[in-house]
């Protein structure tokens, strides 16, 4: 009796390893993102139909971390399959040879907006850095466009800029310059250094989004360059935050499938899912980021559509991803000198 | 009278006997001194295996990437913008444990002197600090610091200032703030350093007729050396490799070393930049390490006089 026990125990315990084992051999994949409501919004409007319907599993990880990313390419050992990345560093990382080309028969390349998309990467999702302003601060006094955050006289208080050497903060401080939004690659870097120079006192960095609300929210910065998803958040929320979409600088996250990930078929089944237009608008109904996906914009919620970059189409000022890619690193090197100095 | 003068004797003395215990422990055979030492072999072989190999794997990556040679030390020496970054680095960890030291002495006092339940509870409160999560804290120094914070609004408010102090985005919130997470560092093995001291010595001192403040600098102080020492070294080695706090309270003009080789690990894949940066801070630690130990009678390159 007790023998048959012991045996019936044996049995189970490996029928369930054999369980196991077939259920990771089922399809699956893992997706890497930022965490935060864009994950959660990612894997409500993406990971869960997809599953649904095509039985592929999606393990959400994270956050991204280009340089595990690099380190898993290196070693031969790649646990991501799809990863959310910054546009810049997408081409950057493809020059580098960490990405796999994507497979074009099972992506619809021709309906994603020609400037998010590239060979190695599509269009996660594109967003704006905005003109955002304390309204308790500045009164009536509703600043337009990026010269004003060099106006420290009709608008005083701090500014508040992204702190990464990344596209961006080089970009506004040109265009309030009056550099040409045509011209502005590649950039005159002593120009903007120095007009970035009459008000290096007035600025606080922030680093990442929820840093960007709380000095907007509590008026520690009067105004500044955020992001437009964080913005809209804030008004949601009945925060005392106005926004100008006047020269809004277009920025992109991109997914990446890092080269040798193991469920390479799964992920490009993935990526077309995600960059469909249902995919991309549903995505863009959760989070106020504009989808990359040309038939999308139809598909957005009537009360939300106002709030996208996509509405502001005319005003949009694109940044150069490629250039980015290519001189990120120099411009770094300049970038800290000026900053330490 | 005589067991205080013992007692005061033997107080003193203690560094000298330590420093004859050294002596004599290299006196004894090679073969005795290195007996039982294989025992020691799985923890080494954990070490060289986790540590030491990575480490060098590490130190390797600056001089090979992204061509062999010495370009990546040229680019950090070339450039004066990165001896400021290493400066920063340098003089916040050094204020930072200064000012920890200067807060944590006499809370450990205070923690050592109060009754013997009390002082569990405020090292209790020193511990709970410990445990709470890094970035809350962080996040609620810039609430209490900012310009529309908790203090600067206070202080308006009772009119000692009409405009907000900066408090934050600069140097004086890192210190703050950095000061703040490492003062539990130094009021554990300062506390424990003090609690083993004999409150008889201090009494023999006074008795002998030293003055409160030559009991305090002549006898109280020597004893506490050790745990003022090793705190005071944990406080500025944890400083200078910390991440988080500058990263948020901080401006970026005072950018430090950890925040530089962050951006090009992760956003700019110079891993042999990031390296270099990191072998630089390594050795500059080690040689101040070499230094600290010298003044260390008890340490094998110390002084002992």
């Amino acid at each position: 009796m007790l023998l048959n026990k012991r045996v019936t125990a044996v049995l189970s315990a490996s029928l369930l390893t054999l369980a196991c084992q077939v259920s990771q051999a089922a399809d699956s994949l893992n997706f890497v993102s930022w965490g935060g409501t864009t994950q959660d919004a990612q894997k409500a409007a993406w990971a869960e139909p997809f599953t649904k319907s095509s039985n592929i599993k999606v393990v959400q990880d994270g956050p991204t971390d280009y340089g595990k990313l690099k380190a898993m390419v290196e070693s031969g050992n790649v646990q991501w399959d799809v990863v959310d990345v910054e546009a810049d560093f997408a081409l950057r990382a493809a020059a580098e040879g960490l990405l796999e080309p994507l497979d074009f028969k099972t992506i619809q390349r021709d309906r994603i907006d020609p400037r998010f998309v590239s060979d190695h990467g599509v269009g996660s999702f594109f967003f704006s850095f905005v003109l955002g302003y304390n309204e308790g601060k500045l009164g009536a006094n509703k600043p337009v466009d990026w010269s004003a955050l060099f106006d420290t006289k009709t608008y005083p208080g701090k500014r508040a800029l992204y702190k990464w050497p990344s596209p961006g903060v080089l970009e506004l401080a040109l265009l309030a310059d009056g550099v040409p939004a045509d011209k502005l690659y590649p950039l005159d870097l002593d120009r903007a250094f120095k007009k970035l120079d009459t008000i290096k006192k007035d600025i606080v960095w922030w680093g990442g989004g929820a840093q960007s609300q709380q000095l907007l929210a509590s008026g520690e910065a009067s105004l500044g360059q955020f992001w437009n998803g964080r913005v809209y958040a804030l008004q949601q929320d009945g925060a005392p935050v106005g926004v100008s979409w006047k020269q809004n600088l277009v920025m992109a996250d991109f997914l990446v499938v890092p080269k040798g990930a193991k469920n390479k078929d799964a992920a490009m089944k993935f990526l077309a899912n995600a960059a469909s237009a249902q995919g991309q608008a549903e995505f863009a109904n959760q989070t106020a980021y504009a989808p990359v996906n040309l038939d999308s914009v139809s598909l957005l919620k009537p009360e939300l559509a106002p709030n996208l970059p996509t509405a502001y189409a005319q005003d949009q000022v694109t940044l150069d991803f490629a250039y980015w890619a290519k001189n990120g690193p120099a411009i770094a090197t300049r970038w800290n000198e000026w900053l330490v100095k | 009278m005589k067991v205080a003068i013992n007692a005061l004797q033997s107080a003193t003395g203690a560094s000298a006997t330590g420093a004859q215990g050294a002596a004599m422990k290299s006196s004894p055979s090679l073969r005795q001194r290195w007996r039982g030492s294989r025992n020691l072999l799985p923890a080494l072989l954990f070490l060289g295996l986790f540590f030491f190999a990575p480490l060098i794997g590490l130190l390797l990556r600056g001089v090979l990437e992204p061509v062999p040679g010495l370009g990546n030390y040229e680019q950090l020496f070339a450039n004066s913008a990165y001896a400021r970054v290493l400066f920063n680095t340098f003089s916040v960890a050094g204020l930072v444990t200064l000012i920890s030291v200067l807060l944590g002495f006499p809370l450990a006092w205070a923690i050592t002197l109060v009754p013997r339940g009390w002082g569990r509870w405020l090292l209790n409160i020193v511990l709970l600090s410990m445990w709470t999560s890094l970035l809350a804290r962080t996040y609620s120094w810039l609430v209490l610091l900012q310009a529309s914070g908790v203090i600067n609004k206070a202080l308006m408010a009772m009119g000692i200032i009409d405009a907000p102090l900066e408090m934050v985005h600069n140097l004086t919130g890192v210190v703050i703030g950095m000061s703040y997470i490492m003062i539990p560092f130094i009021v554990l093995p300062l506390q424990a350093t003090m609690q083993a001291i004999d409150p008889m010595v201090l009494q023999a001192g006074s008795i002998c007729g030293a003055s409160p403040w030559t009991n305090f600098f002549k006898v109280f102080l020597p004893l506490c050396r050790s745990g003022l020492f090793s705190g005071a070294l944990m406080v500025f080695v944890m400083s200078l490799g910390y991440y988080v706090t500058p990263a948020l309270l901080g401006g970026a003009q005072n950018m430090m070393l950890p925040e530089f080789i962050v951006q090009q690990v992760q956003s700019f894949l110079n891993w042999g930049l990031a390296s270099a940066a990191a072998a630089l801070l390594i050795v500059i630690t080690l040689v101040l390490f070499y230094f600290y130990l010298k003044l260390q009678p008890e340490s094998p390159v110390g002084n002992a006089r």
